[in-house]
């Protein structure tokens, strides 16, 4: 079958696309210096070409190791998490951004990192906390709202119920954020998303809850290809339906918040990769979630990337590829197709 | 392969099911053996639905007992009902594009665990199931673009790949024209053999009598007759049922 060499492709291609993106910015670092720094420095095994200069191996080390692997975690668990977002309620538009996830870990998030004790709830982890409690809430509050697991829910009533869960709290961000004397220009690389604050530390808080929500969820498509024909079709195919409702939702909120607590607000990156997975290996979440973790690595890699090299958030270069291909996406679907 | 005829596949006692208050299944009592061919009919609102999702635990008792398989069905795991009774829904509504095969291949899902599949064998499975009901040229179709017709069949295959002891369908020849009518309700039959037992809800009270060796009938949520279809399906029980005159149902 296609899907594991698919996987192994895309692992191959995101690796070589973290060793020229380590190597590009203001100081430019060939790829062969990179290999051999990376090698020595993280393995303790010298590879050629050997040069390795204290400048060159600090940027790799300190500079931009840190945010390039911030961008594939990122990339990963936002795709993951709308993926399953998308399969649980069985809806192409669901993504973490769209259904307010991503707001409500940021406001969590923002609210943790101004109280006074801000820097030393980043050494224990308190801004990932607070940022999926804020999750959770905005996902229970979207669920409770919509109706979803009565039956009685409806495609359109949870996106805008998201919509407007996610506008409030975009709203009440910017609010606290201004009322506590942050600049402008802190709030709104916050809200349009970047990688400019992942050092090691930030990094360390933030990854074991990324690499285990992410890395469980990819591994719950079994559970998750019931709910395609709908929680009744579900529980007759053996799923526990509330069960695996919950795991996955909670899997997916942590994801989320692991992610907007390191990055901020990143959209279109959990909208568009799942579909891209789904066009190369049909919809089943088994195949369709571990090849948007890849997916989602890679897109977001590029974009940060190309966001680094012109200076602008993550979350503009994501908006520019993923708004159009969203828009194309619908006009397939209006066109018979797809989706 | 020796099946004791007394073996309970389905069995309700004195089931009885509320939703928010409002009784929905009242004294049901049945046992289906191995092998049968049910039809269950009523008017709209008898219960038919729910007395299927009540035997295949998706619609909680409030008191009473369902058997499945000889064994009380309030103690078995999700999976192990998926494994003994396959639901075929009155409609298939898919999300996102889907190939006819990959569809049937989530039939599948209750006889493996962990994160990888479908495997080669599920796959194997699954076109077995699309050949058993005529369905292997539409494989490879996106599901959303098949006919009402093609869509039964692929749902049905869907539950074939369940490989269950029982095939319960709710309305599998509703928005049909004739012939596809004809052609699922003759794939039913041909279905029921000792190894599998079709349970179906259904309205073509002629298509009922014809096929059905059992008619269970229901009214506001009891089981009003049961047993062959012209002891069942009376001029009377069907004025009774589904309330029209009899002078009228004599002529159907």
């Amino acid at each position: 079958m296609t899907s594991p060499r698919l996987l192994v492709g895309g692992a191959l291609l995101l690796s070589g696309v973290a060793v020229l993106a380590i190597g590009f910015g203001s100081v430019a670092i060939a790829p062969g210096d990179v290999i051999s720094i990376l090698a020595r420095q993280l393995f303790g095994v010298d590879v050629p070409p050997f040069i390795q200069s204290a400048g060159a191996t600090s940027i790799v080390m300190e500079l931009r190791l840190p945010r390039i692997l911030a961008a594939i975690l990122v990339g990963a668990a936002l795709a993951v998490a709308g993926g399953a977002f998308q399969s649980l309620l069985r809806n192409p538009l669901a993504d973490p951004y769209v259904l307010g996830t991503s707001s409500g870990a940021a406001l969590g998030a923002a609210i943790a990192i101004l109280l006074p004790i801000g820097c030393v709830a980043w050494e224990l982890g308190g801004v990932q906390l607070a940022a999926f409690i804020g999750a959770l809430a905005s996902v229970g509050l979207v669920w409770r709202v919509a109706g979803i697991g009565s039956g009685e829910e409806r495609i359109a009533s949870v996106l805008l119920v998201g919509y407007a869960v996610a506008s409030l709290l975009a709203a009440a961000l910017s609010l606290v954020m201004l009322a506590s004397g942050a600049n402008l220009r802190a709030i709104f690389s916050f809200l349009l998303g970047g990688l400019d604050g992942a050092t090691w530390p930030r990094l360390a808080a933030a990854a074991l809850p990324l690499i285990a929500a992410t890395a469980l969820l990819a591994l719950r498509g079994r559970a998750l290809a019931g709910f395609l024909l709908g929680d009744e079709a579900a529980q007759h195919l053996g799923v526990d339906v509330r069960r695996e409702r919950r795991i996955a939702v909670a899997l997916a909120s942590l994801a989320t918040a692991a992610a907007v607590a390191l990055a901020g607000l990143i959209g279109f990156v959990g909208l568009v990769v799942p579909h891209l997975a789904r066009l190369a290996v049909g919809p089943d979440p088994r195949a369709v979630l571990p090849l948007s973790a890849i997916g989602g690595a890679l897109l977001l890699l590029l974009a940060d990337t190309i966001a680094r090299s012109i200076g602008v958030p993550v979350g503009v270069i994501t908006a520019l590829i993923g708004a159009p291909f969203l828009l194309w996406l619908l006009h397939r679907a209006r066109t018979g197709y797809a989706l | 392969m020796q099946i004791d005829p007394s073996y309970e596949l389905i069995g309700a006692r004195n089931v009885r099911v509320e939703i928010g208050g409002k009784l929905i299944l009242d004294e049901i009592n049945l046992k289906i053996g191995v092998g049968e061919r049910v039809a269950i009919v009523g008017a709209n609102g008898a219960g038919k639905t729910s007395l299927l999702r009540a035997l295949s635990g998706t619609l909680p008792v409030a008191s009473g007992e369902v058997i499945l398989c000889t064994e009380p069905l309030s103690g078995l795991s999700r999976a192990t009902i998926a494994r003994s009774i396959a639901v075929v829904g009155a409609d298939l509504v898919l999300p996102f594009a889907t190939r006819a095969d990959e569809l049937v291949a989530l039939g599948r899902l209750p006889h493996g665990r962990g994160p990888s599949g479908p495997t080669a064998h599920d796959r194997e499975r699954a076109a077995a199931a699309l050949e058993r009901v005529g369905a292997s040229h539409l494989a490879a179709r996106d599901v959303r673009t098949l006919s009402a017709g093609e869509k039964q069949l692929i749902a049905i295959a869907l539950g074939l790949a369940q490989e269950t002891p029982i095939l319960a369908l709710d309305e599998p020849t509703v928005h049909l024209d004739l012939k596809h009518r004809v052609e699922i309700a003759d794939l039913l039959v041909s279905l029921a053999d000792r190894a599998r037992t079709v349970v179906a809800i259904f309205h073509e009270i002629d298509m009922v009598r014809q096929l059905f060796p059992r008619v269970i009938l229901m009214k506001s949520g009891r089981i009003v007759a049961d047993g062959s279809p012209e002891s069942v399906l009376t001029v009377a029980r069907i004025a009774y049922a589904w309330g029209i005159p009899p002078e009228r149902a004599s002529r159907l």
